[in-house]
């Protein structure tokens, strides 16, 4: 079962400039959030923050607590490496290593010591399956992942993140750089990972966000504006801004 | 009319410039193989020249002594600097504070200008005396050359292993970090990997000047033309017998045949780096 993660006055700051503000929000076990909102609003930030990768940004400092089930990932008995393996994530900009399609796929799991070929190769096919990709990459496995299409290469991000078995996906504009087709094939596997994992996706894409998403959620200048219901908040938002946002009025 | 005219001069002149950096080039190695045609197209001249045996006055050319010094100084230089420059890369690219890296960096860069007569002339101080009183002997050998040519060698590797780690694009660490792997798991499964054929090609640029490092070398390996017997024994390089015999032949002699087949296998060994340099080009 898919936990939720759930932040409580999450802040954080790049040295003194405030990027997030006392963001409480939920993500429910199983559900797709969509986090919408102009540029530079701080929804990257927050998706960066629910895997502590935010700590690796020089001067980055975060207060406020973040709950992945029962547990506040920012607590100090908290292995970093541990809580990575549970929320996995997907970049922008498609990002393979400059290695095989295999060893791609095969990287998490290597790092926790798998070395047994067999039980490698049976994680990789399950992988490149869940993420769509296998029947197209079938029997390339040692082709150079650099190969690929930007499409396929972002499936295969998604597979090299599911390999390790993550419990919370978080999908920071997984489609930004994609023709449409692909950007398709990204969105009918989003919507069959959807109970399995929780999704947190950032996207700037509003058609995406009503399309795939539970819940979405607007973000304004580093705060949380509303959250709901994606059809509540497409159909009947509550703040005024979110209205002038979704209808192309607003110019913050 | 005018701006034609001095457009048509500005690239004429562009092509003159250029073209007599080639025909320098062109020069200087025709220059030097004239030169060593003599030694090269005698009779058995590559056994007489790869002989051990440098003898002016019996009329003995071999170079293999200079040889084995030029391959052995370097190559343990090379052993000796790589594994502290590599640290030194990885501390300046990756584990000194953001806000000091930049600073690390340049003074890295720096200390790269420093003269090589500098180093030798420390290595004439520190390194000799050391070797003398740990190995015996008179100090001057191809150790204390070895040593003083990897801690001359140590501040330009280490400034250009450097600049191949931060070379990795930077979605490549967020990505490794994101699977949950250690900041030492991304150095050595991803940083080193992707970086390498920077790495390599900082290698073969460390090869390049190591071989071709001459004062630093001449200052402290004692200038002996008989066949090393050992680290501890002095010797030469092909670079620095050059330098010493210089003055010694007049053009026209045999010895200046020889050392001018001494600066053709030195060319010859920056042609072959460049080479291997080549292939590992970037993004290849």
């Amino acid at each position: 079962m898919a936990p939720n993660i759930r932040t409580e006055s999450l802040t954080v700051s790049y040295r003194r400039t405030v990027v997030l503000r006392q963001i409480s929000l939920e993500a429910v076990g199983g559900e797709v959030l969509a986090l919408i909102g102009p540029s530079g609003c701080g929804k990257s930030t927050f998706l960066r923050a629910l895997n502590r990768l935010v700590e690796e940004t020089p001067g980055a400092h975060v207060t406020g607590r973040v709950f992945l089930g029962e547990m506040n990932i920012y607590s100090s008995a908290v292995d970093v490496t541990e809580l990575r393996r549970r929320v996995g994530m997907v970049f922008q900009a498609p990002n393979p290593f400059p290695f095989s399609i295999f060893d791609n796929v095969a990287y998490g799991p290597r790092l926790r010591g798998v070395s047994d070929a067999a039980e490698l190769r049976r994680i990789v096919e399950r992988s490149l399956q869940e993420a769509a990709l296998w029947d197209e990459v079938r029997g390339k496995l040692r082709r150079p992942a650099l190969t690929l299409s930007g499409g396929q290469q972002q499936r295969l991000c998604i597979a090299r993140a599911l390999a390790v078995r993550p419990e919370v996906l978080l999908l920071d504009e997984p489609t930004a750089a994609l023709d449409p087709v692909s950007t398709e094939k990204i969105e009918e596997l989003v919507s069959n990972l959807r109970g399995r994992y929780t999704i947190v996706m950032v996207t700037h894409n509003l058609r995406q966000a009503a399309r795939v998403s539970d819940r979405t959620a607007f973000f304004d200048d580093g705060s949380l504006v509303e959250v709901g219901l994606t059809r509540q908040i497409f159909t009947a938002p509550r703040d005024p801004r979110t209205e002038q946002y979704l209808t192309g009025r607003y110019f913050p | 009319m005018r701006e034609r005219w001095r457009e048509m001069m500005m690239t004429r002149l562009t092509w003159a410039l250029s073209g007599a950096f080639v025909i320098m080039g062109l020069g200087l190695m025709a220059s030097v193989l004239v030169g060593s045609w003599p030694i090269l197209m005698a009779p058995h001249s590559l056994g007489r020249l790869l002989s051990p045996l440098w003898d002016p006055l019996q009329g003995q050319w071999g170079i293999l002594p200079f040889i084995v010094g030029s391959s052995v100084v370097t190559l343990l230089a090379l052993c000796l600097a790589v594994p502290f420059a590599l640290a030194s890369a990885i501390s300046v690219s990756r584990m000194l504070p953001p806000v000091v890296r930049p600073h690390a960096t340049r003074v890295l860069a720096a200390l790269t200008a420093i003269p090589s007569v500098v180093f030798g002339w420390w290595g004439l101080q520190m390194v000799v005396p050391v070797v003398r009183n740990l190995g015996g002997g008179s100090g001057f050998s191809l150790l204390a050359a070895a040593i003083v040519l990897a801690v001359m060698l140590w501040p330009t590797l280490s400034f250009l292993f450097a600049e191949a780690l931060q070379s990795v694009s930077p979605s490549y660490v967020d990505a490794s970090l994101a699977l949950g792997a250690t900041p030492d798991q991304t150095l050595v499964r991803i940083l080193i990997p992707c970086a390498m054929p920077q790495l390599i090609n900082a290698f073969l640029v460390a090869v390049a000047r190591g071989l071709g490092e001459t004062m630093a070398v001449q200052m402290v390996i004692g200038g002996q033309v008989a066949m090393p017997q050992g680290l501890l024994s002095p010797g030469a390089t092909l670079t620095t017998q050059l330098l010493t015999d210089a003055a010694l032949y007049p053009p026209g002699t045999r010895g200046h045949a020889a050392l001018d087949v001494m600066a053709l296998a030195l060319v010859a060994a920056m042609a072959i780096l460049v080479r291997i340099s080549a292939r590992w080009r970037v993004g290849t």
